[in-house]
């Protein structure tokens, strides 16, 4: 059974990255324009409003590549369950076999993507050094994050279907609520309460201490990192316990 | 004889919205807060004991529980009182459009149900879909086009197929045949026949009082999830045609 285990795993990978990218004629290269396409925008209209960061190009694309796995990964995984309806009916195989190989394709895709991404930031001026290596658990924890966050919205949608659509409206003000384009320090001392609790402002911290500052990542955001996706965890398994018995009959 | 699939006492119940409530509009405005699920039964204490070889058909009205019946022994559902033991090899269940990825191709389709049925490997990989192909009577040509363009008997011939090529120990059906041309069903009856005399197990659901006595040697029937007759094919399909009467 371990066996054919590992092929199902490999197939639902393989199912996802086809379904994602077969009808087009560009494929994989969508997931490159996209952040590229923002990375111009920004950079045209906004490097003069912030002439006091330093390499602004720089800085944004390392929040850009991350916001986009993020905002692909939780709005993929949010249609999990709905998607595999007929799989899930039919084949007795645990159920967070579906949202693991879902996030597995959108990793694969963010690590390819990052490939190309990583040659332009050197460009941009990113050094690299052994610290580049702290990339590893800093995607790590991301992906669970976005695992539990994905959970949450896949088990939610299920049984209230404008889950995914308030999904895909609160995405954008995420984005904007996020110092991706600006410096967190901009925002006004009054506000600064409601950028900290966007859990992540503490996750683009801890990207940019690699990849912009070229440093090791802060103890504070990592500690700060680790308790949010211990919670998002926590409160996701909560929740999929109380109602994935209930899947079935609401697909 | 030996016990393969054993309930006792077995009763699923489904989680379902209160009061209809599909929507967080209708979550927050029919203030549901405190208790968004109710549960609904579907299957009130089944106790069956289906033994190696048995061919047993399931009959009874719409929405009697008896796809849920096959889930539950397939391990999709978890019965929510009773135990249930299953000493047998689970192969997928066969229902319409059941695993079928519906923008993938035919050839893509068959791999990944190969795959969830334990029935791929490298050695035997273009031997099996040779032998699927054979037997959905798909040609090269269909079998590259997306699910999607499929018809109905083309989505049963493929997902039967898929299934059936392989050694199932246990075979369930979904009433999957009603939708194939006469020509397949007969291939399928054909097959499904050499599996039993092969020693493999069957559960059969079909509307069809006829299709249940043709196959199957053991008939039960089911009303309103409570299993009301367990017994021999033929006399099954009087209690069920007595239901209409």
């Amino acid at each position: 059974m371990t066996g054919s285990r590992k092929y199902i795993i490999l197939f639902l990978i393989y199912k996802n990255l086809q379904l994602k990218y077969k009808h087009s004629a560009l494929g994989f290269l969508w997931s490159l324009l996209h952040p590229f396409l923002y990375l111009l925008i920004f950079y045209t209209i906004f490097s003069h409003a912030f002439p006091n960061i330093q390499n602004y190009p720089l800085y944004v694309l390392s929040g850009l590549v991350f916001w986009i796995y993020f905002s692909g990964g939780t709005s993929q995984l949010c249609m999990v369950f709905i998607k595999n309806t007929f799989l899930i009916k039919s084949f007795n195989i645990p159920k967070t076999l579906y949202p693991l190989t879902e996030l597995g394709s959108e990793l694969l895709s963010f690590l390819l993507g990052l490939i190309p991404f990583m040659v332009i930031m050197y460009f941009m001026g990113l050094h690299i050094t052994f610290n580049l290596l702290y990339l590893i658990p800093v995607i790590l924890l991301f992906s669970i994050f976005i695992f539990a966050v994905g959970i949450i919205l896949g088990a939610l949608n299920v049984f209230f279907r404008d889950v995914g659509i308030l999904w895909n409206t609160i995405n954008p003000a995420l984005f904007y609520l996020s110092p991706i384009a600006y410096p967190s320090n901009m925002v006004p001392e009054q506000y600064k309460l409601i950028v900290k609790f966007n859990p992540l402002y503490h996750f683009l911290q801890l990207i940019r201490n690699v990849l912009y500052e070229g440093t090791a990542p802060s103890l504070h955001y990592m500690i700060n990192c680790l308790a949010i996706t211990l919670v998002a965890s926590l409160i996701a398994l909560l929740i999929y316990r109380k109602i994935r018995n209930g899947f079935i009959s609401n697909l | 004889m030996e016990s393969v699939i054993k309930l006792q006492n077995v009763s699923v119940s489904y989680l379902q919205n209160r009061k209809g409530i599909h929507s967080i509009k209708d979550f927050v405005l029919k203030a549901s807060f405190i208790a968004p699920f109710q549960k609904h039964r579907v299957l009130h204490h089944i106790d069956l004991d289906i033994q190696k070889g048995d061919s047993v058909g399931i009959l009874g009205p719409n929405g009697s529980g008896k796809s849920t019946l096959l889930r539950c022994i397939a391990g999709i559902i978890r019965p929510e009182e009773g135990t249930l033991q299953t000493h047998v090899r689970i192969s997928p269940l066969l229902a319409l459009g059941a695993g079928i990825e519906m923008e993938l191709s035919g050839y893509e389709n068959m791999r990944i149900a190969l795959a969830l049925t334990g029935n791929y490997s490298k050695a035997t990989r273009t031997e099996m879909i040779e032998k699927v192909s054979d037997f959905a009577e798909l040609t090269n040509e269909q079998l590259r086009m997306p699910t999607k363009m499929y018809s109905t008997g083309m989505l049963a011939r493929l997902s039967f197929s898929s299934v059936m090529t392989g050694h199932p120990e246990l075979l369930m059906i979904d009433e999957v045949l009603a939708v194939g041309d006469k020509g397949f069903q007969k291939k399928c009856m054909q097959r499904i026949h050499q599996i039993i005399e092969n020693g493999a197990t069957l559960l059969f659901v079909s509307h069809s009082p006829n299709e249940v006595m043709e196959i199957c040697k053991r008939g039960i029937c089911l009303k309103d999830g409570i299993k009301i007759f367990d017994g021999t094919s033929a006399k099954a399909a009087g209690v069920y045609n007595k239901l209409f009467d």
